[in-house]
């Protein structure tokens, strides 16, 4: 096998050689690097000339400033596609040809898998103090086998928005965000709201199952508030969780939203944004979204629905892309402070600046008004404090993913048998889980 | 002195080298690694831990059922698209050689989608096959029902392999038209002089005199119908219910997006295989019947 790994490994050097790739650098050869600075390399997820890529440089150019004398981190951007290309085929050609820098980026759902097949490494110890800042969801992203291995400089939130105006003309109230709506209260809802949308050309809600990680992200929450999971606690089986009779009943929720045409089968673009749908689950942008383009919408933040059987635990969508120091990175202590910087308060309140995502740590929070201020966003970050809810958590998530969204389609739409499904993809999740169970 | 032989092979090389150099390191060599890789359980993420496994990839491959499904879909695909195609191609060719007015004009406004990028084709045409898109508001001015085209298991399919016609088929309209303007007008002359009908001119001289073209037309679309891969990426995604989803796409998620190489290398290599055979299939049978004439 060794052989393979050289011809491979000899691919890449000669690709290296033609496009010019380089190793560490030394003392002097980059504006900035000093004698004396430990040399700390670090990749995101993003291109350069975007809001996104500034707020990380400039992030990089102050962590520089504060380690003056100690450290140099040195940012490389590479593009990544809407397919989740790009970038991580460039992670994964590093991993064989042993060039992974110090520090990378790890989009929130892909830690587990990286940290089980070593690509990362856990982070030197925080203090109490230190873990205090950040949000439950973070720390709790971050985690794998008990152990920390990333941090986010931002978190991810999925609201449901309503439109005041078509409530109001229904006469429906919302309820607090501790007593949210359940299943069948929401079904009743949508009853009533159907015949008003019918007249607007409508639908009571702005739905689809898209293909790609927004299904998963959306719609796992309906299944741990009803008490179901996707995957075992270790992340290494989905017998018994992914096909559990929770997931079956929440599987036929949505095949009940779909047969009652409280959605569109067919997506119909902007049918929320036109006022021709009540209620829509999006992401936390949605709100900006609304607020710039359009103003005639009276938009508000429902509590996210909850199974009849809720327990009052967490179960909202939380995630984003964290920071995480790479197996090869030799000083652990200094890729850990870099980490901690890139993730912190001033890193988190720049690219809330730059591109409006929601951050990562309670400080910055309090030092925007806006998630003071603004209703909306104020439930949306109180949604993500107190409820907030990671993804499930194991090496195979990228067939969890994929094998949720195939499942709820052929379920919801397609109308196909909701058992027999959930233990189709149980069995698919379970051989590739092979691979680490064998281990 | 050097002797003219050696001097030719240096210059020779000195041209064809480089070219070498690069096809081999981004062409023969990954195909070779595909190959060898197809025999292990390669993971992208731990590269270390491959071992070779036999023909466990492909014995798991034919065992799958989303590849079983997928390849299914492409064969669909296939069979969709390659009659409308090759005869969409013909006709349109057929036509503007007989039109006589703003001849070019057709030969552009049907070509015109072949230059443009399968990407913003797809994305065009999610908005066409849209509910409320130009086609469904057609439909509906009609009175027929609105239908959700590649939003339906059923339709999703049939709807892409249309699409992918309309992009392609201004391809090879040209080269047919090519091979009908190259077609010796002493022909018809002769066949008007013994009165044959416009059937009989068309059944005799011009299929005739096409069919090496026709052979090419043919092997070429099948080929790139079975590499699909874009449209269902850009539209579907591959659903609904994996309607859509296509061998390379198949592929491609378990390599880049499941990171399993080993796998996804056995696929590809199962894929290629079936190619290939196929092309030699197509070869035999075109060049049967043309002896036989």
């Amino acid at each position: 096998m060794k052989q393979i790994k050289y011809i491979a490994v000899g691919a890449i050097a000669c690709v290296c050689f033609l496009t010019g790739c380089s190793k560490t650098p030394s003392p002097g050869e980059i504006a900035g690097y000093d004698n004396g600075e430990q040399y700390l390399s670090i990749w995101v997820h993003s291109i350069e000339d975007t809001p996104e890529g500034q707020a990380y440089r400039t992030s990089v150019e102050s962590f520089n400033q504060k380690f003056d004398g100690v450290y140099f981190a040195d940012i490389e951007f590479i593009p990544r596609n809407d397919n989740g290309g790009g970038y991580s085929d460039k992670v994964n050609a590093s991993v064989l040809s042993n060039s992974l820098p110090d520090v990378l980026t790890v989009d929130g759902p892909n830690i587990a898998a990286y940290a089980a097949n070593g690509i990362i490494q856990p982070l030197a110890e925080l203090t109490e103090e230190e873990r205090g800042i950040y949000l439950d969801s973070i720390l709790e992203q971050g985690t794998y086998n008990n152990t920390l291995y990333a941090l986010g400089a931002m978190e991810s939130s999925v609201g449901l928005y309503y439109n005041k105006a078509i409530l109001r003309e229904a006469g429906i109230e919302i309820p607090p965000a501790d007593d949210p709506w359940t299943f069948s209260e929401f079904l009743d809802i949508l009853e009533r709201l159907k015949p008003i949308m019918a007249e607007k050309n409508g639908y009571p809600i702005d739905m689809t199952f898209p293909v790609g990680e927004s299904s998963i992200y959306y719609f796992a929450p309906f299944i741990w508030s009803n008490g179901g999971d996707l995957i075992s606690e270790d992340g290494l089986t989905a017998d018994g969780y992914f096909n559990s009779a929770q997931n079956v009943e929440v599987m036929n929720y949505f095949k009940s939203i779909v047969d009652n045409q409280y959605m569109s089968e067919a997506p119909i673009s902007n049918l929320f944004e036109s006022g021709r749908a009540a209620f829509k689950f999006d992401g936390a942008w949605e709100v900006n979204t609304i607020y710039t383009s359009y103003p005639d919408i009276e938009l508000g933040v429902a509590p996210y629905i909850v199974s009849d059987n809720w327990d009052g635990g967490k179960y909202t969508p939380t995630g984003s892309w964290a920071f995480a120091a790479s197996s090869e990175a030799r000083d652990i202590q200094g890729a850990t402070e870099l980490v901690k910087w890139m993730s912190g308060v001033e890193s988190g309140l720049e690219l809330y600046e730059q591109t409006k995502s929601l951050p990562s740590t309670y400080a910055a929070y309090d030092q925007i008004s806006i998630f003071t201020e603004d209703e909306n966003y104020k439930a949306l970050y109180e949604q993500l404090r107190d409820y907030g809810h990671p993804r499930p958590k194991t090496p195979v998530y990228p067939q969890v993913s994929t094998l949720f969204q195939q499942t709820l389609e052929n379920v919801a739409l397609s109308g196909m048998d909701a058992e027999q499904e959930l233990n189709k993809s149980t069995e698919r999740i379970n051989a590739k889980l092979e691979r680490y169970v064998r281990e | 002195m050097m002797k003219k032989n050696t001097k030719n092979s240096i210059v020779g090389m000195a041209f064809f080298g480089p070219a070498l150099v690069l096809l081999t390191i981004f062409l023969f060599l990954p195909m070779i690694l595909t190959v060898i890789y197809s025999f292990t359980d390669y993971f992208a993420l731990n590269p270390d831990n491959t071992h070779f496994v036999g023909f466990e990839n492909f014995v798991n491959i034919f065992g799958d059922e989303l590849f079983t499904t997928a390849f299914l879909n492409t064969v669909k695909f296939v069979v969709i698209i390659v009659p409308l195609q090759c005869l969409g191609a013909l006709g349109l060719a057929l036509l503007i050689h007989k039109v006589a007015y703003c001849k070019k004009y057709f030969k552009v406004a049907f070509f015109v989608p072949v230059v443009m990028s399968l990407a913003v084709v797809s994305t065009l045409w999610i908005q066409i096959y849209s509910p409320e898109g130009i086609i469904n508001s057609i439909l509906t001015a009609f009175g027929i029902e609105a239908q959700p085209f590649i939003y339906s298991a059923k339709q999703a399919l049939p709807s892409i392999a249309i699409m992918s016609v309309w992009q392609g088929v201004g391809y090879q309209m040209i080269i047919f038209l090519g091979g009908l303007q190259a077609i010796n007008p002493a022909l018809y002359e002769a066949a008007e002089m013994d009165h044959a009908s416009a059937w009989k001119k068309f059944k005799d001289i011009t299929l005739p005199e096409l069919k090496p073209l026709c052979v090419f037309v043919f092997i070429t679309v099948t080929i790139g119908a079975f590499r699909m891969i874009v449209q269902p990426m850009v539209m579907t995604g591959g659903g609904p219910s994996s309607s859509t989803y296509t061998l390379v796409y198949d592929i491609y998620e378990t390599g880049t997006v499941n990171w399993e190489i080993g796998l996804a290398s056995a696929m590809a290599v199962v894929f290629v295989i079936f190619v290939v055979i196929l092309t030699i299939v197509q070869n035999l049978l075109t060049k049967d019947k043309g002896e036989k004439k």
